[in-house]
Formats: structure tokens, C-alpha cells, sequence
């Protein structure tokens, strides 16, 4: 079962759709005891970094969140504002701490030539790094998958970077870390691409990733 | 490389699907109906992004609106838009439950700016697209809201600079004088809107052939076309290999339309094509 955290941080439908239909039971929860036993967890998130923070504290999930990724060792996935959120700052509406889990600063993107448009949005190549495991496997590098932001991770450390992608400049697309995983993409919205790696990440066994 | 955006919209009025030319609307049929003649989720699986509008005259039923993307959403795996109607931050909510991811706005733009702006602070301001409809008038743009039936007499400078400022990401600009005509798209229109603001733009109304989409597309705008009957059967699907063939990149992906549930559910092998295989 694949629990999908639920902090009122928008569009889950969407997800839920996508495990569904790749034969995957998932449940909407803000629950300690269903994201402790969870197989998989998901982070989804639209929205600015400053209030997602502020829903995860009030509905008492950073917690729960914490022991089933650091103790119980369940691989959890961020996506969008949801990886961002796996970072050590966040900068959209002044500074606020993320989970702290990615070593890294969430800042906005800044471009000084006037045809480079703000947010970023459509379908882009994504060249990922060879990594054990490989969420994607399957896929080609440059492959393309659906972006829609503001805000870009900065990492302190290239080793958790898990892909790449050129929007203006090269930009961190994924991350990766133990069994911490985070696409600034919507795989739920990448069409046939986007489906693969969630059937990558909903496949991975638990002690091939356990740190 | 960011890639080129075709997208398709659907014009949704009380449960059917409609044609709309200068914004004068006809029924074509219901979901059941698109789903048993267009094979909806080939056409899902053919286009970069779909819209869908609702243009209910007089009373616009966000709750039976949001049950009916639920249905319509269930197996498109690609970014939706939808809006007309929302009236509150509650009615955001309720679509963006709904499998949507942007909600479009137009008449709030004028007459609730507050209600745009709390829209783009919750939901951030990539997650709103302005939606503003353009007629031209002594040489100008007009710029209408409450479905193209009243005129704001504000210039089209002042409304994009105005959604700008409220916190819009994204400009979905349409000419009422081309919609559902074929003629083409206002590419007038669309530059001087491109000079106005830095929002990425989605050009809409007039396109009647694949050529059209190319014209505006290789000027970095997205495309958006509303016309189902141009694009019946494989219409869309040839739309994308004609713009891919002008040289023009579009976004690629595994194409199944028959089996792709079964093809993810035994698919445990490394799949090394990953060209869009139509």
C-alpha cells in the first residue's frame, strides 16, 4: 500500500489515479499508524514552501514521517513542491526550515534574458544519473517529463542528485539519497514516461534501498 | 530543452461537450458520446496539455463540473486545466480535487481581483492562467469576460498587466473573431501580447489546419485548438507528426493505445525505445 500524505496541498486525485491504474492500492492519509506501515510513501504538494510546512507541522505529520523514512527505512518519493520540501531552506515567502532531508536551498529562478519566461512549463528533457536503484529504469536519458514551477533545489552535494535538466541553466531535476527519492516533475502528469517511473519507485524493494 | 506545448480544450456546457465559433456554442454530445467516438484517451495521449472550459451561461455548476472531471480525468495521465465558474477559494479547491492542476479565471480577474490573488497564494501562482478573450475594435483589442458577453473598456495592456499583478502564471489568450472559424490564428494578437508580459502564453482561436499550429508554435507559443470536428479520429495525432516533421521538437513518449494497462502491469523488461510510437 502506497500512502499518499495528505496536507491539503492540492491535485492528489491525479496520483492516486496514476497507482491505481498501474494495479497498486495507494490511501489519501495524514494518519501516524498508516504511514509507519506504509510499503511506499508519497510526498505530493502544489503550492508555496511556506505553507506546506506550516500544514505538515499543524496536521502533526513531520513526526510520523520522520520514523517510517529513518527508522522503518519505507522509501519515500517528493514530487514538485513536494521534493522542495526535502530540503534544508526554502526561500518562497521569506525563509522557512524544510524537512532537512536533502542537503540544499529552494530558491526561485532568476534569469536576466527576457525571452526565458517564468514559471517553467511544459514537457523537458531530463538526463538522469546512473544510480542503484534507478527509478529510471526503462527510460532514456533526456527522456521527457511535465514541469510546472517557480522554484528550483540548489544542492550542496552533486552526490544527491539523482537528474538534470536545462532551463535557462542546468537545474536539479531529482534527487536522491537512501530511500529519500524527489522528481521536481509530475511523473502523475508525464503521460507514458511518468507512469514508468512510478512503476519504478512502487517496485523498489524495501532492502535494496535500506541505508 | 523545453519542448513545444499542443493542447487541446474542451468547451464543457452543463454535461456536453460544444462547438463554440465566436463564442456562439452548439452542442456536439456528452462524455459518453466523446468517449465512444473519439477514443478520448487516444486523443489524451496524443496532446501535451488539455483545458477544459466551462461555459454554462447562467448558472455555472461547479459541483457537477467537478463530478464530471473526475470521470473525464480518470485515465489521462497529462496536465488539466479547467475553470470557468470559480467564484471562491472553496470552488479552487473542489477542482483541483477533481485531477485538475490549473485553474483557469477570467471574469474574477475583474470583478473579484482579491479572490485571484488568495487563488495564487494558496495554490501558487504557476497553478492560475488567466484567461482573456480579445476582439478587435477600431484597431484595438477589446478584452470581454463573463463568456465574451460584456466589455471591461480596459485595453489589453491594462488586463494583462492587471492579472499579472494579481499573481497569474500563464496567459491563455483567445481572439473571439477567429474562434471556431479555421481561419488561423491572430498571430498580431498573440505578438503583441508576447511583448506585453513574460507569463509563458497559450494562443487559442482560428486554428483550422495543422500549418496554423506550426506558424504559432515555432515562435515558442503554445497552441491550444477547441475544434473536435478538425480533429476527429487520428486528427491530433497527425497534428503532432506534421509539427514534429516541420522540425519542430515536441515532447515524445511510449504510445499505447490498446493494452497499456497490461502492457505496465507485465512490463518488468527494460524498454529501450522511447520514441512516441503512434
Amino acid at each position: 500500500m502506497i500512502a499518499i500524505i495528505d496536507y491539503k496541498m492540492g491535485n492528489i486525485k491525479s496520483l492516486e489515479n496514476a497507482i491505481g491504474f498501474l494495479g497498486c492500492k495507494s490511501c489519501v492519509t495524514n494518519q501516524a499508524d498508516i504511514i509507519l506501515t506504509a510499503d511506499k510513501i508519497i510526498l505530493p504538494g502544489v503550492g508555496a514552501f511556506d505553507v506546506a510546512m506550516k500544514n505538515l507541522k499543524k496536521y502533526q505529520i513531520i513526526e510520523p514521517l520522520t520514523k517510517a523514512v529513518f527508522e522503518n527505512n519505507i522509501p519515500i518519493l517528493g514530487i514538485c513542491l513536494g521534493m522542495q520540501l526535502l530540503a534544508t531552506l526554502g526561500e518562497e515567502n521569506g525563509l522557512t526550515e524544510g524537512l532537512g532531508w536533502i542537503n540544499g536551498t529552494v530558491r526561485r529562478f532568476s534569469f536576466d534574458d527576457e525571452k526565458i519566461r517564468i514559471p517553467h512549463i511544459g514537457f523537458n528533457s531530463v538526463d538522469y544519473v546512473d544510480k542503484s536503484p534507478n527509478l529510471f529504469e526503462g527510460l532514456t536519458k533526456g527522456a521527457d517529463f511535465y514541469f510546472v514551477h517557480n522554484y528550483r533545489m540548489i544542492c550542496e552535494d552533486n552526490a544527491d542528485v539523482s537528474s538534470w535538466t536545462y532551463y535557462g541553466e542546468k537545474f536539479v531535476s531529482g534527487v536522491q539519497k537512501g530511500n529519500v527519492f524527489g522528481t521536481q516533475f509530475h511523473p502523475e502528469k508525464s503521460q507514458s514516461n511518468g507512469l514508468k517511473l512510478l512503476k519504478n519507485f512502487i517496485s523498489l524493494s524495501r532492502d535494496r534501498v535500506s541505508c | 530543452m523545453l519542448k513545444n506545448r499542443l493542447i487541446f480544450t474542451l468547451i464543457y456546457n452543463n454535461g456536453s461537450y460544444m462547438l463554440s465559433r465566436n463564442f456562439r456554442i452548439q452542442t456536439v454530445g456528452d462524455l459518453d458520446w466523446l468517449k465512444e467516438n473519439y477514443n478520448f484517451n487516444a486523443i489524451a495521449f496524443s496532446i501535451d496539455e488539455l483545458v477544459v472550459l466551462n461555459v454554462e451561461r447562467k448558472h455555472k455548476n461547479i459541483d457537477k463540473f467537478s463530478d464530471h472531471l473526475i470521470q473525464l480525468s480518470k485515465n489521462c495521465f497529462l496536465p488539466i486545466s479547467a475553470g470557468g465558474g470559480i467564484r471562491s477559494l472553496e470552488d479552487g479547491y473542489k477542482l483541483l480535487n477533481s485531477g485538475v492542476d490549473k485553474l483557469v479565471v477570467n471574469t474574477p480577474i475583474i470583478e473579484q481581483p482579491e479572490l485571484v490573488t488568495e487563488l495564487a497564494r494558496t495554490f501558487g501562482n504557476q497553478c492560475i492562467i488567466a484567461s482573456i478573450d480579445c476582439k478587435k475594435e477600431q484597431n484595438n483589442y477589446s478584452v470581454y469576460i463573463q463568456d465574451g458577453s460584456k466589455n471591461t473598456n480596459l485595453t489589453l495592456e491594462e488586463v494583462i498587466k492587471k492579472a499579472e499583478f494579481l499573481g497569474v502564471g500563464e496567459i491563455y489568450l483567445t481572439s473571439m473573431e477567429r474562434d471556431g472559424t479555421g481561419q488561423g490564428l491572430d498571430m498580431e494578437l498573440i505578438r503583441k501580447a508576447s511583448h506585453l508580459t513574460k507569463l509563458p502564453i497559450i494562443a487559442s482561436g482560428g486554428v483550422g489546419k495543422y500549418e496554423h499550429f506550426v506558424e504559432c508554435i515555432k515562435d515558442g507559443y503554445a497552441v491550444a485548438t477547441a475544434n473536435i470536428y478538425n480533429f476527429i479520429v487520428d486528427g491530433l495525432i497527425k497534428a503532432r507528426q506534421f509539427i514534429q516533421k516541420q522540425g519542430i521538437e515536441l515532447a515524445t513518449w511510449d504510445y499505447h493505445l490498446t493494452g497499456l494497462q497490461n502492457y505496465f502491469k507485465n512490463n518488468n523488461q527494460v524498454i529501450k525505445n522511447n520514441k512516441t510510437e503512434l
